[in-house]
């Protein structure tokens, strides 16, 4: 047979289509483990010299409104600079990691709801492989949690950590 | 069974809390130390199969067991008071403090008085809350408050060892994770999706950050 009718042409190309479809690796279905909440995380660099700010463009998200000036009610500098961010599930039975930067990051495992809302934390800042503070904490939404950490250049880092409202 | 370790400096180690100078020391020591080696891997070994096989709240055991225990403990006490004893001045000083009328008003007076010292003015109990904090960093202090103004609570961690300036601390932009539990890992996309490390822990428990996969 020297020329097959398009009708049977068709037809081998669809099969053998069928085929490939079938014999690729299929995805594990994705199991999202049970969580607590949402949290936002960030490393600040506060500092008086402008010259001294990295250029970092991060923007701290809507919730928190303006987390300059509530930062410098707390921290006598006048720049706050977003060096970066996290947002992370809690999750309710592993521990969860708040990365902003590979320097300064949290690790937080849940204790369950709060009382009034919000949620119980235990909490862990690491600088490397130094754990700085270990804390247990009730954090709730609209009241962010401001540590004052160590210092760098002429000012200062600074880890924030909000829980986001549901 | 050997006692648990009296150590210090090896429990410190073993829970991350040794600076880079104090951890390079003890490194060290470990090196020089064959029966202190031993016991660090010995110790590492049993705190992994710990954190590996417990789980992390445990009901207690045989809570009946225990509560009839102190109630007849509480019983023998009550019997051993009851005994006739002859009266004294100070007997009846403790007679007076044993009458249960008083230590209801006592209890409401407390409660009173702790309402009005400990809720914060304005009584609003919405914000966040520092429990408890622990810095074992030595010379490292904490304190914590509520800022008001700021609406923040502030953890302050004071006598930290300086970043040193010419240090580059750079940031990283974190939208998503995914963990998986069953290699302990947790891999962080940024918002295009691409992922940007993954973070793991070491036998000893500290943080770990991985290039790669962890599952190859």
């Amino acid at each position: 047979m020297k020329f097959l009718p398009p009708v049977l042409l068709i037809l081998l190309s669809s099969t053998i289509s069928w085929a490939q479809e079938k014999a690729a690796p299929q995805p594990l279905p994705a199991v999202k483990p049970a969580t607590e909440g949402k949290v936002w995380g960030a490393l600040i660099f506060a500092t008086n010299d402008a010259a001294q700010l990295t250029g970092a463009q991060e923007k701290a998200p809507k919730h928190l409104g303006a987390l300059d000036e509530r930062l410098g009610k707390v921290f006598a500098f006048k720049h706050f600079e977003i060096l970066g961010q996290h947002q992370q599930d809690i999750f309710r039975e592993y521990e969860s990691w708040v990365v902003p930067s590979r320097d300064l990051f949290l690790k937080v495992d849940s204790n369950g709801p709060a009382e009034n809302g919000g949620v119980k934390l235990h909490l862990q800042v690491w600088r490397e492989q130094q754990v700085l503070v270990k804390s247990d904490a009730v954090l709730r939404p609209g009241s962010p949690l401001f540590i004052g950490g160590p210092k760098w250049k002429d000012g200062r880092l600074i880890f924030v950590l909000s829980l986001e409202r549901k | 069974m050997k006692p648990p370790s009296e150590n210090h400096d090896l429990i410190r180690w073993l829970d991350g809390e040794m600076t880079a100078a104090e951890r390079a020391a003890f490194d060290a020591e470990l090196k020089a130390d064959p029966a202190l080696a031993r016991e660090a891997e010995e110790m590492r070994s049993l705190s992994a199969s710990l954190r590996t096989h417990l789980p992390a709240e445990m009901k207690v055991p045989h809570a009946d067991f225990f509560n009839s225990q102190i109630q007849m403990r509480i019983a023998q006490m009550d019997m051993a008071d009851a005994r006739p004893k002859p009266a004294s001045f100070l007997d009846s000083l403790i007679a007076l403090f044993r009458q249960p009328w008083l230590a209801t008003a006592s209890v409401a007076a407390v409660a009173v008085a702790g309402f009005f010292l400990l809720v914060p003015a304005g009584g609003d109990s919405a914000h966040s809350l520092i429990l408890s904090s622990y810095a074992p960093g030595r010379g490292v202090e904490t304190s914590t408050y509520h800022d008001a103004a700021a609406d923040a609570t502030v953890l302050m961690l004071e006598g930290l060892e300086e970043v040193p300036a010419d240090r580059k601390i750079s940031g990283i932009s974190v939208h998503r994770s995914e963990t998986e539990p069953e290699v302990a890992a947790t891999t962080l996309f940024d918002a295009a999706g691409s992922p940007l490390l993954v973070i793991s822990r070491d036998a000893a428990g500290q943080p770990l950050f991985l290039r790669n996969n962890p599952r190859g």
